[in-house]
């Protein structure tokens, strides 16, 4: 599936809860598998059912159920395991606005991982107070499980001059492209890059008139390489997310190994 | 992971894997079209509404006289493999 | 009636952008795109969860 020297990954961009990177070497098989498995596969911790003592805002106790749901809490994947429960408390009285940071947990290393996501406003005499289950599972069951955000990949492109541009021609507007591309023609480009290096889009307002002005460029997708995007919701970081998805799918690969060997 | 023979003879075989989806299906797909003695291999996974088999059913068919678990096992190495170097390269670009 | 927590379509944490965002255009009178631009919430999709809210709390207080 990769050549004999293996993968090679190369960060494009990257901060504490998104990053952008290179991988060659990738068939498209492994790469959507690593995708999938950081989408679905990898948990995190949310809550899942409430006890609600009192509730007198002006949501109903399953607005509130399902906006806490949706609050990222930090998630240790060493210290639990799939099904493993937190439990959590919120007392807030009025006039004030509840917020994940008033979010009480019974562990101090799972907590909200953003102490500023509002969950409901209160007015004078409205106070909400409750005790919650936090549960650790895979995205699979849902949505809120999920420890990435708008992952995906793109097949990494290279820039190719065909010729100068007719002067003449009718004009048929911007030339997209969007991700990164491998520059394959730096003698037509202003900025000193070298050939083969990386150039994110947004560095040319994603057109590549701008880049190669009065050119005709080609582009072209380069064979097993796939540019990453992965951000996190905060439950822990981007290189955890990966690695743990990796792990997964070679986890199963194992099982299946020893099941058949038997 | 469940696995359950469905049929095997000396150069084919299908066999359901319980629990599992296009995530790990397709990539074991994908390293077995690329070992040594296996002429063909897929899957196949049927949605929840079609009713009856729901859990993927994997298909082999080998040459040369190898086995098809014996390509099963393989393939599955290579996977765990590709897995752990893809996780090692990874690391090592993230540390850098 | 409160801010969506999460983007619907692709899932990232925005509501916790709301509270300023609604201070700087609302209140304020700053562009509500360069805002967003500074708020880090670059995705159309997370851009029009913001853009196209209004806050329902203080309309529906009197009637619980």
């Amino acid at each position: 599936m990769s050549g004999a020297d293996g993968f090679e990954v190369e960060f494009v961009d990257r901060s504490e809860r998104s990053a952008r990177f290179l991988v060659r070497g990738l068939t498209p098989a492994l790469a959507n598998g690593v995708r999938r498995a950081i989408v679905a596969d990898v948990p995190t911790f949310s809550i899942e059912h409430l006890r609600v003592v009192e509730n007198s805002s002006v949501m109903f106790d399953e607005m509130i159920g399902l906006r806490l749901g949706l609050v990222p809490l930090t998630t240790p994947l060493d210290d639990f395991e799939l099904g493993d429960t937190v439990t959590i408390a919120l007392d807030v009285e009025g006039p004030a606005t509840a917020y994940s940071g008033d979010i009480q947990t019974s562990d101090d290393l799972v907590r909200p991982a953003d102490d500023d996501v509002p969950i409901i406003q209160l007015k004078e005499n409205q106070r909400l107070e409750l005790e919650a289950e936090a549960v650790l599972e895979s995205g699979k069951t849902h949505a809120k499980q999920q420890g990435g955000v708008a992952v995906g990949y793109r097949h990494l492109q290279q820039t190719v001059v065909a010729g100068d541009r007719d002067e003449f021609e009718d004009d048929d507007g911007p030339q997209i492209v969007r991700g990164v591309i491998e520059e394959g023609a730096p003698e037509a480009t202003d900025d000193d890059v070298a050939e083969g290096d990386l150039v994110l889009t947004d560095s040319f307002g994603n057109d590549l008139r701008e880049r190669y002005p009065g050119k005709e460029v080609d582009v072209e997708d380069i064979p097993g390489a796939f540019v990453f995007h992965v951000e996190s919701d905060g439950s822990f970081s981007v290189e955890e997310l990966v690695l743990r998805a990796a792990e997964s799918i070679g986890s199963r690969a194992v099982e299946l190994r020893e099941t058949v060997a038997v | 992971m469940e696995l359950l023979v469905i049929d095997k003879t000396d150069e084919e075989l299908r066999m359901e894997v319980a629990g599992e989806d296009h995530t790990f299906m397709n990539v074991l797909k994908g390293a077995l079209l690329k070992t040594d003695g296996v002429a063909a291999a897929t899957y196949d996974v049927n949605p929840e509404q079609s009713g009856g088999q729901t859990e993927p059913v994997l298909s082999v068919r080998t040459e040369d006289e190898v086995d098809p678990l014996d390509a099963v096992e393989s393939a599955a190495e290579r996977v765990e493999q590709l897995t752990d170097e893809f996780a090692d390269a990874f690391r090592a670009a993230a540390d850098a | 009636m409160m801010v969506p927590v999460r983007c619907f379509t692709c899932g990232s944490v925005v509501s916790r952008h709301w509270e300023e965002f609604r201070e700087r255009t609302r209140e304020g009178d700053e562009d509500p795109g360069t805002v967003l631009d500074e708020l880090g919430v670059e995705r159309h999709c997370c851009r029009r969860m913001l853009v196209s809210h209004r806050d329902l709390v203080d309309v529906v207080a009197p009637y619980q």
